[in-house]
C-alpha cells in the first residue's frame, strides 16, 4: 500500500517535471515562432519524418546508424582498452611504458582528430568509427587499470594459498573483482561515444542522427534541428537504461539481492 | 586430550623484520614451538603485535627472515598444501555464491565440477551453512560469512588448520556461539587448528594449549595448558584462575 503511494508520488513528480519543461518551452516558442518552433510543431515534425525517408533512409534507419557505429566504436574500444588497463593495472613495468604516452593522448579531444582522420581514412565509415574509438576506448582503459589496482590484496592471497597461476589470478579473482570498474567504463564510453559520432557526423555523412540535424540547419527547417537533438536525447536515456539492465545481469552479486 | 607425542608442525627460530627506508620494524621476534597432531592451538597476542605476520609465515604467504619450519619433519618453503587458512577479514569473493567460494580452491586445483561440488556441499553442511548455497556474501551475516570462509578452508582437506581472528569483526553474541561451533566442527572433522586470537577468554574457552605472545614484536611469552573438560564453563574456578593468571602475564589490557 504505502509502496503503491511512494511509486505514484514518483511518477506525479516526473510527470510533474515534463509538463513544466513543455510549458516553459511552448511560452517561449509562441514569442519567437521563428527561432524556436513549439512542442506541437515539433511532433507534427517528427510524423513527417517518420512518414517519409530522408535521403533515402527512413529516420529509424538514421537512428540504427549512428547506433551502429557506437556500437562498433565500443566493441573496439573494448578489444584495445580492456587487455591494456589489465596489463596495467596488474604489472608496474607496463604501466611505465603505456601510461605516458597515454596521459599525452588523452587531452586530445576526438574533435581535434578529425583533419588527420580525413587525411588518412577519408570521409566513410572507418573514420566515423575511428574518432568514436578514440574517445571511447579512454573510459575503459581508465576504469580497468583503477578496478585493477582496487582489488584487495587479501583475494589476492586466497589465490596464492591454492597455489593460482597468474592466468588463474587474472581470470577468477581481478577480472570479476573488477568487473564493476570496468562496466561502469563501458557504460562511460557509449554515453560519450554517443556524443562523438553526432559530431563526425555533422562534418559529413549520409546518414545518421547528425546528417538530420545538418539537413535541418542546411534547409533552415529549426523543426528538424530541434527534432534531431530531442532523438539525441531519448535514445541517450534508452541506451542508459539498457545498460544498467545488463550490468544487473552481469554483475548479479551488486544488484539482485533481496 | 589426544596423543600429544605426534608433531605435527615446528616453528624454529622464526622472525620476521620489515625494512623501509628509514627503520627496520622487527615484527616476530625468535618464535619456536611445535603443534601436536589433532590439537586444537590458541596463540594468543595484543593487537598489532604480529600474529596475522606470524600466520601468514606458517601459510608461506610471506618468508620469514630467520628461523626454520616443518611440516611433517619437512623444511618447507612458501605455500604448502598440508595449511588452510580462514583470513581475518573474511575474504570471501562478493562475486561468488557460497557453494562458488566454498570450492575456489577445488576449481583452482582443476578438480572436475561434480567431484568438487560434492567436496564442497560436505563442508558447507559441516558448517551449518545448508540451504545456503546460492547466496552471494553480501545476502550473508558476520557470522555466516566467518562460516564460509571455514568451510572453504576446509575444503582441500589440509592437515593444519590456521584461523586469524576468525570471529573478531562479530558481535559477543555471535562470537560466543560460533567458538561452540568452531568446537563442534573440529569434534566432528579432527584435525589440527591453529587460532589466533586477541580475547582470553576465547582463548581460554577453545585451547588445549594457549601459546601467550608478547606486544611488538611477538615473542613467546608463556605457554598455558588449561586442563578444563569441554564444553568449557566460563565462570567454574578453574577457568577464572587460568583467565586471571593469564590477564596479570599480558603485555598490555586486551
Ligand atoms: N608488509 C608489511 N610491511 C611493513 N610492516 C608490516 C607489514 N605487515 C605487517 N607489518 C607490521 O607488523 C606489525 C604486526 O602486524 P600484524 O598484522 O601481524 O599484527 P596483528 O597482531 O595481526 O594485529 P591485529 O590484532 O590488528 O590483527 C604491525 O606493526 C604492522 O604494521
Ligand atoms: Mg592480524
Amino acid at each position: 500500500m504505502n509502496q503503491t503511494k511512494e511509486i505514484l508520488k514518483t511518477i506525479g513528480f516526473t510527470m510533474l517535471s515534463i509538463g513544466l519543461f513543455l510549458v516553459l518551452w511552448t511560452f517561449l516558442a509562441v514569442r519567437n515562432p521563428d527561432f524556436l518552433p513549439s512542442p506541437l510543431i515539433c511532433i507534427e515534425k517528427l510524423g513527417q519524418m517518420m512518414g517519409r525517408p530522408i535521403s533515402r533512409v527512413s529516420l529509424g534507419g538514421h537512428i540504427l546508424s549512428s547506433l551502429r557505429r557506437v556500437l562498433l566504436a565500443v566493441f573496439f574500444a573494448t578489444l584495445i582498452g580492456l587487455p591494456l588497463g589489465l596489463a596495467m593495472g596488474w604489472s608496474r613495468k607496463v604501466n611505465a611504458f603505456v601510461a605516458p604516452i597515454f596521459e599525452f593522448l588523452r587531452p586530445i579531444p576526438p574533435i581535434a582528430w578529425i583533419p588527420l582522420v580525413i587525411l588518412w581514412f577519408g570521409v566513410g565509415e572507418v573514420s566515423k568509427v575511428f574518432l568514436v574509438t578514440l574517445g571511447a576506448y579512454v573510459p575503459i582503459l581508465m576504469n580497468t587499470v583503477t578496478g585493477v589496482k582496487m582489488v584487495p590484496p587479501v583475494l589476492l592471497n586466497v589465490g596464492r594459498i591454492y597455489k593460482a597461476s597468474n592466468v588463474q589470478i587474472l581470470r577468477e579473482i581481478v577480472l570479476p573483482a573488477a568487473l564493476p570498474a570496468i562496466f561502469a567504463g563501458v557504460k562511460t564510453a557509449v554515453s560519450s561515444g554517443w556524443m562523438i559520432v553526432l559530431a563526425a557526423e555533422m562534418m559529413a555523412s549520409r546518414s545518421g542522427v547528425g546528417f538530420l540535424i545538418n539537413r535541418g540547419m542546411e534547409a533552415y527547417d529549426v523543426a528538424m534541428i530541434i527534432v534531431g537533438m530531442c532523438i539525441i536525447g531519448v535514445v541517450g536515456y534508452l541506451i542508459s537504461i539498457v545498460l544498467t539492465f545488463l550490468e544487473r545481469r552481469l554483475c548479479p552479486w551488486k544488484t539482485n539481492l533481496e | 586430550m589426544e596423543n600429544k607425542s605426534r608433531i605435527k608442525m615446528s616453528l624454529q627460530n622464526i622472525s620476521k623484520s620489515f625494512h623501509s627506508r628509514k627503520e627496520t620494524q622487527e615484527a616476530v621476534a625468535d618464535v619456536s614451538f611445535d603443534v601436536y597432531e589433532n590439537e586444537f592451538l590458541v596463540i594468543l597476542g595484543p593487537g598489532q603485535c604480529g600474529k596475522t605476520v606470524l600466520l601468514n609465515m606458517i601459510a608461506g604467504l610471506e618468508s620469514p627472515t630467520t628461523g626454520k619450519m616443518l611440516y611433517e619433519g619437512k623444511e618447507y618453503h612458501g605455500v604448502n598444501d598440508g595449511f588452510g587458512l580462514v583470513f581475518q577479514k573474511t575474504a570471501l569473493m562478493d562475486w561468488m555464491t557460497v557453494m562458488e567460494n566454498v570450492e575456489f580452491g577445488l576449481k583452482i586445483k582443476k578438480m572436475p565440477k561434480e567431484e568438487r561440488r560434492a567436496i564442497a556441499q560436505k563442508y558447507i553442511d559441516l558448517v551449518g551453512l545448508n540451504g545456503f548455497e546460492d547466496k552471494y556474501p553480501r545476502q550473508l551475516s558476520g557470522g555466516m560469512k566467518q562460516r564460509v570462509g571455514i568451510a572453504r578452508a576446509y575444503s582441500t582437506n589440509p592437515g593444519v588448520l590456521l584461523m586469524d581472528e576468525p570471529f573478531g569483526a562479530l558481535d559477543a553474541q555471535t562470537r560466543y556461539l560460533m567458538e561452540n561451533e568452531i568446537l563442534r566442527i573440529w569434534e566432528q572433522d579432527k584435525r589440527t587448528i591453529v587460532f589466533v586470537t586477541n580475547n582470553i577468554e576465547e582463548a581460554v574457552t577453545l585451547g588445549d594449549r594457549i601459546i601467550l605472545l608478547s606486544a611488538c614484536p611477538a615473542r613467546v611469552k608463556d605457554i598455558y595448558i588449561p586442563d578444563l573438560p569441554r564444553p568449557r564453563d566460563n565462570i567454574s574456578t578453574e577457568f577464572l584462575r587460568i583467565r586471571e593468571e593469564i590477564e596479570a602475564n599480558t603485555d598490555m589490557a586486551l
